[in-house]
């Protein structure tokens, strides 16, 4: 009974204590999380140091939703202590401006110290500088797999705070991990340039990660900016950057590996990883993978659609290897130990030196234009000869169907081969020529030889009665309009020209619209060309999701009228400018060419030429642009990716659109888009 | 039997523990709800002038005297001669604003009308508190985006204190006129009509009025903050009262907002010609037997900061020096390359400016 008594009174004594403990917590517990918080931030603290630069750009451009310019604060920055010996990890947003100095204060130390940039992630957009100072703090890396969705997560900056004060804290939990392709984890904590470069800590006061801007939609430093303070913030795993610390250190830039393949399908959820291009003298061509196998297997891990390779490639660096398991026929082949290369090779197209003649059903291909000086020129080949057949080397000679199959040809040689042309003079005596291919360039002809057609396209069967005239549409969904030119004597026997223009931010009313249409109509009407002006659905601008209306207006004409598929322009002007070259990178199977004035793209955010999507640009700056500089590196940009480009600057013009001769050299442009 | 008492002993133990349970989570929900409904009381919705120029026609108030005394921010909304206030249980009223200090981020109000008895915030009791700390946890009220009309509550928010730090709004970009320092709070507080809303510790205790919708200079990035509560509630500058004190009685002076510029005294710095929107501060000359030769700054120097403040650009530079009167002691820290005997760190030059020599010294 005793034992009964005792255990009844121990029971009693485990309720009353389970109160006591209770009513704790309810008085307790926040105060408990406030005070674990300011320890896990102050543990931290004495690694967050605050940067400050000098010189550098005002202005910088961003490739952000509204793909503007942006002005960068001049306010301090953040960085982490990484290593006793004066390395600090920052977010390579904070030196976008490219400043001429830079300066650190250290928590504990009197004197500013000056800073190096040592190297730059260019995968994570992070940038490891260097001041000359032993024994400093290196923070705890909370281990990766440690890090959970739900755990509390503190993003710490300096902006607001000197090294002497605590380092200003916002309050969150991680939102996902394994964000940006496997790059980096997300958090709700509110991240912005106030914090950008600080820490991502945990409730023990691990470093879970550097905050920087990211955006999976976009690469380079001022990607993801747009989401400042929205509870969408990224940061990148300490413990990855500790992987290649030693590298970043040793001054070594690191740079994504490419394995040099573009898929077969746009579609990457639901189509398995086919292999649609292999670029030239790229990791993939070395290994010799081919078009039209099948990735099914990437270091282990089964892969079943597109989406999984680019999650397992996407985190990957230059010189990381990988194994592959490929499914060719009914053959599965195994390749280890594939060395990734360095930024994915542009391709760079043959050119001939020609102009076809278009909308021909006579098999072989007459020559309508031969440029000046142009390999075709210079093996002899002349207007209104008539291409029938293509033989590189002792290889059976090819007869030559027509113009798509001729460029579909060209498209997969390299500049500097041989090719024997079996060609029908204009008067009936065939013969073969010979011609060492060159580098497909972008100039305009002063004039070039009318008529383009022999009008014998097929007509587009689908169509029904024709429009012509100035026509209002709208799209499927129903929220966005737009306008179309169609020349008043069209015919359906000529393919079209497509021209889409993209207007700049506040000139999308009805009328600024029509009043464009009206300006380019002649044009049209001459040139055989169809004009779209989309109208964006805010003043302030086009959204990059947007770009998806303007192909579903393109698809919505080429399905109506028969419409040219090689000369395909998307033109802007402005934050049009910036949409039109993201949709000339993003839709390839629709863009063939693009022309802007006035516009740039943010610096690494242009895409490889690749082999069988030709793509050209025309692009205009006026010489009191402001952006004149972004312009310009936006055409070196260009010309390093092996792109066709025209480029001009327009003297004593500002921000504005094109003078006649201008907009009369562009009509050219388009009409030459098929130069082959 | 044993294995009776076994089971009662669980059962008490379970149907108290489920008990405790509920009740805790009672209790918890009671406090929070039990400190929002006490803020709520102290606190107005106002309406006045705006709907124009992206400018809301509402804010929020906090009341500060049981006879209808209302502490907000200073703005647009005040400037109209039909101002109401709506009290927490509906009660509307007219009021008129007694004070507008600017330099305060502050405005005092009075409801026009007798014989009240409102509960409220005794301002100059919470300044006695000490100043809140990066980290803490707070709740934020106010009548953002006009959610709230009549006998609506606030809308409370929780964050915490992200820092405390001057309000950086400054030197040419633009410039609000209240320069102190701020709570810069980790939630999205400041919204339109927020302002003039209340920053309180989560049992309800008063640290700051919300401030009025700014972008930042120094990331260009929209910032959320409240003005401690000390301005308006300790004694200001040489005041022996506080603002809430001398504004009640009508005997506050509005502060001047000049700006101190064109009295700043000779230094003898020469820069380079300031040729770019933001040119970097390299001296190029350094004026013979100068204050800045006397400190031993020398050409190709790179100012970097004065008195630890930045300073980005030429123009920032002038700016700064023209508001240094003479025989005042500045810190400059300068960059100094390694050929002219610099090395890694910034040298500290304490320079003391003069009083001008206009027949040496050329502009």
């Amino acid at each position: 009974m005793s034992r009964h008594r005792l255990l009844a009174a121990s029971a009693f004594w485990f309720v009353l204590c389970f109160q006591g403990l209770l009513r704790g917590q309810d008085a307790d517990l926040i105060a408990l999380q406030e005070a674990a918080m300011k320890a896990a931030a102050a543990k931290v603290a004495p690694s967050i140091v605050q940067i400050q630069t000098s010189g550098g750009l005002d202005i910088i451009k961003t490739s952000g939703r509204k793909g503007g310019v942006i002005r960068k604060g001049v306010g301090p920055t953040t960085g982490v202590i990484v290593d006793p010996d004066g390395y600090i990890i920052s977010s390579a947003f904070n030196f976008v401006n490219k400043p001429t100095e830079i300066f650190v204060a250290v928590p504990g130390k009197k004197d500013r110290y000056v800073a190096k940039v040592v190297a730059n992630d260019h995968t994570r957009m992070l940038t490891l500088l260097k001041i000359e100072e032993k024994g400093l703090p290196v923070p705890e890396a909370a281990p990766k797999k440690e890090i959970q969705v739900g755990q509390w997560s503190l993003a710490l900056g300096r902006t607001w705070s000197s090294v002497d004060d605590p380092p200003s804290i916002s309050v969150g939990i991680i939102s996902a991990v394994e964000r940006i392709w496997g790059k980096a984890i997300q958090t709700d904590a509110k991240v912005s340039p106030v914090n950008y470069g600080g820490p991502l800590v945990d409730i023990k006061g691990r470093v879970q990660g550097i905050l920087v801007p990211a955006s999976p939609r976009g690469e380079g430093e001022t990607a993801g900016i747009e989401w400042y303070d929205s509870g969408i913030g990224f940061a990148i795993p300490l413990e990855d950057i500790n992987r290649v610390l030693p590298l970043l250190k040793s001054g070594k830039n690191l740079k994504r590996g490419f394995l040099g393949i573009t898929p077969k399908s746009r579609d990457i959820y639901s189509t398995p990883a086919i292999i649609g291009t292999v670029q030239p003298e790229s990791t993939a061509a070395r290994a010799g993978l081919k078009p039209g196998d099948e990735i099914i297997e990437i270091d282990g891990k089964k892969i079943t659609r597109q989406a999984q390779l680019m999650h397992a490639l996407g985190n990957k660096y230059e010189k990381d290897t990988i194994s592959l398991k490929v499914k060719r026929g009914d053959k599965v082949l195994t390749f280890n130990n594939l060395t990734l290369g360095g930024q994915a090779a542009s391709f760079q197209h043959a050119f001939l030196g020609i102009l076809p003649m278009r909308d021909d059903s006579t098999p072989g291909v007459e020559i309508r234009y031969v440029f000046a000086k142009s390999p075709a020129a210079i093996a002899g080949l002349k207007a209104g000869d008539r291409i029938l057949s293509i033989a590189q080397g002792k290889n059976k000679p090819q007869p030559i169907r027509n113009r798509e199959f001729l460029i579909n040809i060209l498209n997969r040689v390299m500049p500097g081969v041989e090719l024997t042309f079996n060609v029908e003079r204009k008067g009936g005596k065939k013969e073969d020529v010979v011609v060492k291919l060159g580098k497909m360039i972008g100039v305009i002809p002063d004039k070039l030889p009318q008529p383009a057609s022999k009008k014998n396209a097929t007509p587009n069967k689908k169509a029904g009665k024709v429009e012509t005239g100035i026509l209002e549409r709208r799209n499927g969904s129903g929220d966005h309009t737009y306008w179309v030119y169609v020349p008043e004597k069209y015919d359906a026997k000529i393919a079209h020209a497509v021209l889409v223009w993209l207007h700049p931010a506040g000139q999308g009313t009805k009328k600024e619209l029509t009043a464009m249409l009206e300006l380019w109509a002649p044009y049209c009407d001459d040139h055989h060309m169809i004009m779209i002006a989309p109208q964006a659905a805010n003043e302030t601008g086009w959204l990059r999701s947007e770009s998806a209306v303007v192909e579903e207006a393109i698809r919505d004409v080429a399905s109506q009228y028969t419409v040219d598929r090689q000369r395909v322009v998307a033109h802007g002007m402005g934050v049009g400018g910036q949409l039109a070259f993201y949709l000339g990178f993003e839709n390839r199977d629709v863009i063939r060419g693009v022309a802007t004035t006035g516009a740039m793209i943010a610096e690494g955010a242009a895409k490889p030429n690749v082999a069988n999507q030709r793509l050209a640009f025309f692009i205009v700056a006026g010489d009191k642009d402001p952006r004149l500089p972004a312009i310009r590196n936006t055409r070196n940009s260009l010309a390093d990716h092996n792109y066709p480009l025209f480029y001009k600057e327009i003297k004593e013009m500002g921000h504005q659109y094109l003078d006649r001769e201008t907009l009369e050299q562009m009509v050219r442009w388009i009409d030459a888009l098929d130069r082959i | 039997m044993k294995r009776y008492i076994h089971t009662v002993v669980v059962l008490v133990a379970a149907t108290s523990l489920a008990a405790t349970t509920s009740t805790a989570r009672a209790q918890q929900r009671t406090s929070l709800a039990k400190v929002s409904e006490e803020v709520n009381k102290r606190m107005v919705k106002l309406f006045g002038a705006g709907g124009f120029r992206g400018l809301v026609a509402y804010g929020t108030g906090i009341v500060v005297s049981p006879e209808g005394h209302i502490l907000t921010v200073a703005n647009h909304l005040l400037d109209t001669q039909d101002l109401r206030v709506h009290l927490y249980d509906g009660r509307r009223y007219r009021a008129k604003v007694l004070v507008m200090e600017p330099a305060l981020s502050a405005a005092l109000l009075k409801i026009t009308a007798d014989d009240l008895d409102l509960p409220y915030f005794d301002v100059e009791k919470a300044a006695q508190a000490p100043l809140a700390k990066p980290g803490d946890w707070v709740l934020a009220f106010s009548n953002q985006f006009e959610i709230a009309t009549r006998d609506e509550p606030m809308t409370v928010q929780h964050g915490v204190i992200a820092a405390y730090s001057k309000l950086y709004g400054r030197r040419g970009v633009f410039q609000p006129p209240y320069q102190g320092d701020v709570y810069i709070v980790d939630a999205i507080t400041n919204n339109p009509g927020a302002a003039g809303g209340a920053l309180t510790t989560r049992d309800g205790r008063l640290l700051g009025i919300i401030g009025k919708e700014l972008r930042n200079t120094l990331t260009d990035t929209w910032i959320n903050y409240a003005v401690p509560i000390q301005v308006v509630g300790k004694p200001y500058a040489n005041n022996k009262e506080s603002f809430i004190s001398l504004a009640k009685k009508g005997e506050w002076r509005q502060i001047e907002t000049v700006k101190r510029t064109g009295e700043g005294g000779f230094h003898g710095v020469v820069l380079v010609p300031d040729v770019l929107e933001r040119t970097p501060p390299y001296v190029e000359d350094v004026l013979p037997e100068s204050p800045a030769a006397k400190a031993g700054l020398q050409p190709d120097d790179l100012i970097v900061y004065i008195n630890g403040d930045q300073i980005v650009s030429v123009k920032a530079f002038n700016e700064y020096m023209n508001s240094v009167p003479p025989g005042t002691e500045v810190v400059l820290e300068v960059r100094r390359s390694a050929k002219a005997g610099g090395s890694d760190k910034l040298v500290s030059i304490k320079l003391k400016v003069e009083k001008p020599k206009p027949a040496s010294v050329k502009k």
